[in-house]
């Protein structure tokens, strides 16, 4: 049900209960500061289940991403569209273990590819809260152009940062 | 597939994407104030996309309890096992006031107690639940549940009420 993607150093593949602990561990950590959290090990037990959820309910969603060699999760990316959201976005988000390497820049290309060349989508966002300096490098090197904000009732302010559109990557 | 329970007035199956407007209208209603994520659209749906995932991971979790001549979702019932939790637990939640006080939710937990063990091969199950939660301990109690004073519960502050196998 979970498609299963490759990218050189990288695989893009469906969430199993090896990985919550790496996964906990991340959205218990200040890493998840600009994502809610921190959140306690129920919390991102009920988001780990959430993610594979999106996948029914949406027929897309979120990705681990995973050593290519030793299957090790370094962080989730892929397509998200929860019903709160003001459209579908590429998100991306990287463990400590992934840090440093362009593994999200890897991973959330392979992801925009899926959308734009398998799901057909013509346009894309991505969700950024503007104090995360490092996300918003990212999206700028991805294409990206900041539309304008979006109030979130929780989160917060977010920025709407725009992806090229298929026609303009080809 | 896990196929469904079937009880005398009851069916109990695996949720389906199509029972979330369901769901969401419940939990958008001042009824659902008691649940945390009441009210906040975007935790309802994630909480309702955890309750698919939770079975695309476990081919097990809450099954969504039905009448059975209709299909509209009334309640959700049955295991939620974090990896890390000491214990699998049988939660459950009624999503329709308009069903309460005529017996079904004790019905459909007997049904999923009764497939947790000699289905899923539970050796024992607890639930957790909020002292405050008054009408839930009835339930537990009606099921023949006891409170277990020794037992450690993975969210501070609730109490451990134990099934046993013959209660069910």
């Amino acid at each position: 049900m979970i498609p299963v993607l490759h990218t050189e150093r990288l695989t893009l593949r469906a969430p199993t209960w090896d990985d919550f602990d790496a996964y906990a561990a991340f959205r218990g950590s200040d890493r998840a500061k600009f994502l809610g959290g921190p959140f306690t090990r129920a919390q991102a037990f009920e988001q780990l289940c959430a993610i594979i959820g999106h996948w029914r309910l949406r027929g897309y969603g979120r990705w681990i991403v995973a050593d290519r060699e030793t299957d090790e999760p370094l962080g989730i990316v892929g397509l998200l569209y929860p019903e709160d959201w003001p459209e579908p976005e590429i998100a991306w988000s990287v463990f400590e273990a992934g840090e440093g390497r362009g593994i999200a820049h890897e991973a959330a290309l392979a992801a925009r590819d899926y959308a734009y060349n398998t799901l057909g989508w013509t346009t894309a966002i991505s969700l950024i809260d503007p104090a995360n300096t490092r996300s918003v490098a990212l999206g700028e090197r991805m294409g990206c152009k900041f539309e304008k904000t979006f109030q979130h009732e929780t989160l917060g302010t977010m920025h709407i940062w725009r992806h090229p559109a298929p026609e303009d990557l080809r | 597939m896990t196929a469904p329970l079937t009880t005398e007035r009851l069916i109990l199956r695996r949720p389906i994407p199509a029972d979330w407007p369901v769901y969401r209208d419940f939990m958008m209603s001042e009824r659902a104030s008691y649940f945390s994520s009441s009210g906040d659209l975007g935790a309802t749906w994630k909480a309702f996309a955890a309750e698919l995932g939770h079975w695309q991971m476990y081919d097990a979790g809450l099954w969504a309890v039905t009448f059975r001549d209709s299909d509209t979702i009334i309640g959700l019932i049955g295991p939620w096992h974090p990896p890390h939790w000491p214990e699998k637990e049988i939660g459950w939640m009624m999503l329709s006031v308009d069903v309460e006080g005529k017996g079904f939710a004790t019905e459909a937990a007997r049904a999923s107690l009764t497939h947790a063990f000699d289905v899923l091969g539970w050796t024992t199950a607890v639930s957790y639940i909020d002292p405050a939660n008054a009408r839930s301990i009835r339930l537990a109690e009606k099921l023949g549940a006891v409170l277990d004073k020794a037992a450690t519960s993975p969210m501070p502050g609730t109490l451990v009420y134990r099934h046993e196998r013959a209660a069910a």
